[in-house]
């Protein structure tokens, strides 16, 4: 029942969260007038921003602190969130790029097999969480890599961590146990 | 603890045991309280000196919530000692800090019955507390984690002799409950129960198991007892339809298990997702070639009618045999055909109408894109389609086809720029067209303010309902609630000056003797009883300059006299009255040893040991030996200190 260490597992990263900072105030009112894709949420002070290049979703404050979404890698993450920058330049801001991080990164994997939801919480105690009554899923913590992973009976897993290397490690550690949990197919 | 009374005969008169840690009534002899002693503050002696409060601020109303929450649970009395414990163990680790107690308590009710097992779901718990499940949830799970404590994953057996019971089967309850079990364990082999509400299948296999001994329970029953929903329980049982096991008569079933196991509902769901994903990619390639014929075919009606035409148009021929929509707009822009003509007027007709409906004045830019795609051999019903769209999508749909209009390949280069913005790899042109024109943003501007009509009207009657107010002269300015400043530690070069420092800052009594509380200090690590000696002799030099009542020092009754003299001290420093009291307590022979008793004891909103400095000084080293220690009743000397303002946790 040793796991296989070589085999290929696609993660896809289905989301890039980040953050950066133009060091200026921003005027909403503006942005919302002139941009051409933009949804001004005035009651909660943040005007909304879609790029379609790299599909993101910005989301801007006028104390000049953005978040970025919806971007699939971190290079394109960093991408959008300069073509964020420059268009906001154009509109007449004098914007400096800083501080950019990317803050979260959300992945999906799918294991060839089933796996044995209570059996794995049992064998994984202090990480794996398991409410049957609340979610599906096993919630399994990994406290040093800060990355949460929630598996499924079916076998594909949610992973969320800080960064893509992060992602992936976690994937790598939990796969030895999901293994041990599987469920044969007779 | 005065005051309460008696729940068996309503007698006011309780006795209270420290020693035991009981409460208990006189008149009928019924325990209202047993471990009292837990609840209690004890002050401990730190390293330096000074003392500190140990011990769980543990309320009685939380123990009495347990009770009450327990009792109707009927979970028995050795659940809700468990159930206390860990609502013990919860609040020493300050997890009750920032949460309704209301759910930290249920928290701990559920912890209990999981590692029970008794047939609690976290959905009772939430009916009880009329909360929403997952919130509990959430408590619960944080609660686990942090206890540590390892809840044992639910079984829905457990759950089937509770619902049976509601349920009435009379004499056959057991008999449908052992079928009803059978068919749990198979779902559980068939691999229905992983990531399910055990509560669902339970109430399949209930439900089942009552048809197969004749008992009619209709859906609508059995979710009632169940708490699930009744697409819920159809879809339970069409799953188990699915499996071989619902194949079998009843008498089959309950003489043979199957063999095989089947894969769980989702996996099978997924690979059907899969077949069909698989089929219409199928289709799709179907779909392509007859477009493809289908193109071939318009392409040669189209000739021949442009053969059949007087016209020529030799340039045009070309373009629209290749149709890409590249030409067929620059075409529109350029020159006019009787073919593009039509289309953009009808075109612009369209928009024409959708926009005076808005606003009047037809934009430009979407009349481009409603003739962009429909350019070509498409029909004008396009337009019609494109028309009715909201401005948004229109306005969107411009800025995709002059993105595909103009040039696209454009490689991202990555470059890091800190500070300055690295513009390598963008494009100016593409971003200029994110920004909109003046016309475009007028027209932007009137649909924002109409969208959210509401929320500025509602901006607008405040504000007027505000004037109105400042100029009738009742207008409240509501203030965000100031956080407390935090005090700058105070940084003094010798005690002396750090208690000074802190008179000032707390602004005390001005009528200190200062030169006495720097004498005090620099006696430091003196013998004790002088010490004792001589802060009692200032203390009560203070006390006569201050107090109106004559101070007794010494002689007839030590006792009140040491009362009188905590007095002057506790009202000097406020935050001090409790450590200063026990640590001005001369060690007169007469008075017990005894552990300052915590029910009398004020308990401070803040750590005791607030200013170390100050504490070495004015306490009483001897508080070690424990011989200072007065009866705390008659220490405090009942209502004169005042310093009843901190009274918590329900004393």
């Amino acid at each position: 029942m040793d796991a296989d260490s070589d085999v290929a597992l696609d993660i896809l990263i289905t989301n890039v969260v980040c953050v950066f900072r133009t060091r200026c105030h921003l005027n909403l009112r503006k942005i919302a007038l002139e941009g051409a894709n933009v949804i001004y949420k005035r009651d909660v002070g943040k005007v909304l921003m879609k790029l379609r290049k790299p599909r993101i979703t910005a989301t801007i404050w006028s104390s000049g602190k953005i978040i970025c979404t919806g971007a699939t890698s971190e290079e394109e993450a960093k991408f959008g969130a300069r073509r964020l920058a420059r268009s906001l330049q154009k509109l007449g801001f004098q914007v400096i790029f800083t501080d950019f991080k990317v803050v979260n990164v959300l992945a999906v994997c799918n294991m060839p097999f089933e796996i044995r939801l209570p059996e794995f919480t049992k064998n994984n105690r202090p990480h794996a969480s398991y409410e049957p009554e609340l979610h599906p899923a096993v919630c399994y913590r990994i406290k040093s890599l800060r990355a949460t992973l929630q598996i499924f009976s079916t076998g594909s897993i949610t992973v969320t961590g800080p960064n893509v290397k992060a992602v992936a490690a976690a994937v790598e550690q939990v796969y030895p146990f999901v293994f041990e949990s599987r469920k044969e197919i007779l | 603890m005065t005051g309460r009374v008696c729940r068996g005969c309503g007698g006011t008169d309780i006795e209270l045991d420290a020693a035991r840690g009981d409460a208990v009534c006189t008149g009928c002899g019924s325990v209202l309280e047993d471990n009292i002693i837990v609840s209690e503050v004890q002050f401990v002696e730190n390293s330096g000196g000074g003392s500190s409060a140990v011990g769980q601020f543990v309320s009685l109303d939380g123990r009495r919530q347990i009770h009450h929450l327990g009792n109707q649970l009927q979970l028995n009395q050795h659940c809700l000692d468990t159930a206390f414990n860990f609502f013990k163990m919860a609040v020493s680790k300050h997890l009750t800090r920032g949460r309704k107690m209301a759910h930290v308590i249920a928290a701990c009710l559920y912890l209990v019955c999981r590692t029970e097992g008794t047939p609690h779901m976290l959905l009772d718990l939430s009916d009880l507390l009329q909360v929403n499940v997952y919130v509990l949830g959430k408590t619960f799970l944080l609660l686990a984690r942090e206890l540590c404590i390892n809840a044992p994953a639910i079984d829905p057996c457990l759950y089937i002799p509770r619902f049976a019971h509601l349920l009435e089967f009379g004499d056959k309850n057991h008999e449908v409950s052992m079928t009803a079990l059978r068919l749990l364990q198979r779902m559980k082999r068939d691999w229905m129960h992983t990531g399910r509400r055990p509560s669902g299948l339970c109430g399949a296999a209930l439900l089942v198991a009552a048809r197969m001994h004749d008992f009619r329970r209709t859906v609508k029953e059995v979710i009632s007892v169940v708490k699930v929903c009744e697409s819920t329980l159809r879809k339970r049982l069409t799953e188990f339809e699915d499996t071989p096991t619902s194949q079998l008569t009843v008498d089959e079933f309950m003489k043979v298990d199957l063999e095989e196991e089947c894969d769980p509902p989702s996996y099978t769901a997924g690979q059907r997702k899969l077949r069909m994903k698989q089929l219409e990619q199928v289709l799709s390639k179907q779909l392509e070639e007859v477009e493809g014929e289908i193109s071939s075919y318009q392409d040669a009606i189209e000739i021949e009618l442009e053969n059949s035409r007087p016209k020529a148009k030799g340039a045009l021929a070309s373009l629209t045999k290749d149709g890409s929509v590249e030409d067929t707009a620059s075409s529109l822009f350029g020159e006019e055909d009787a073919e593009d003509e039509e289309l953009e007027a009808a075109a612009s007709h369209l928009n024409k109408d959708f926009y005076q409906e808005l606003l009047g004045g037809g934009v430009p830019g979407s009349s481009e894109a409603a003739g962009g795609p429909a350019g070509g051999g498409r029909p004008p019903a396009l337009e019609s389609l494109l028309g009715p769209l909201p401005t948004a999508a229109s306005l969107g749909i411009s800025d995709s086809i002059r993105e595909c209009i103009c040039s696209q390949g454009r490689d991202p280069k990555d470059a890091s720029g800190d500070g300055e913005l690295d513009l390598s790899g963008i494009d100016d042109l593409e971003i200029d067209r994110y920004i909109l024109n003046e016309a475009e943003a007028r027209v932007k501007a009137e649909l924002w303010m109409r969208e959210n009509a509401e929320y500025l009207r509602e901006q607008r009657e405040k504000e007027a309902r505000i004037a109105k107010e400042r100029e009738l002269g009742i207008y409240k300015e509501h203030k965000p609630k100031k956080s407390c400043k935090r005090r700058e530690p105070i940084q003094a070069s010798t005690a002396g000056e750090a208690i000074e420092k802190m008179l000032e800052q707390k602004k005390i009594s001005s009528k200190i003797n200062y030169s006495v509380l720097r004498d005090l200090d620099s006696k430091g690590g003196g013998s004790p009883h002088r010490e004792d000696a001589r802060p009692q002799e200032r203390a009560g030099a203070r006390k006569l300059s201050r107090r109106k009542t004559p101070a007794r020092r010494s002689g007839a009754d030590p006792v009140a006299s040491v009362g009188k003299r905590l007095r002057p001290m506790v009202s000097t420093q406020p935050a001090k009255k409790v450590a200063v009291g026990e640590a001005l307590l001369p060690s007169p022979p007469s008075l017990e040893a005894e552990p300052v008793r915590p029910t009398a004891v004020v308990v401070e909103s803040g750590p005791v040991s607030y200013h170390p400095e100050e504490d070495a000084d004015e306490e009483d080293p001897d508080e070690e030996d424990g011989e200072p220690c007065v009866s705390a009743l008659q220490m405090v000397g009942g209502d004169d200190y005042g310093c009843d303002g901190d009274d918590d946790d329900g004393y």
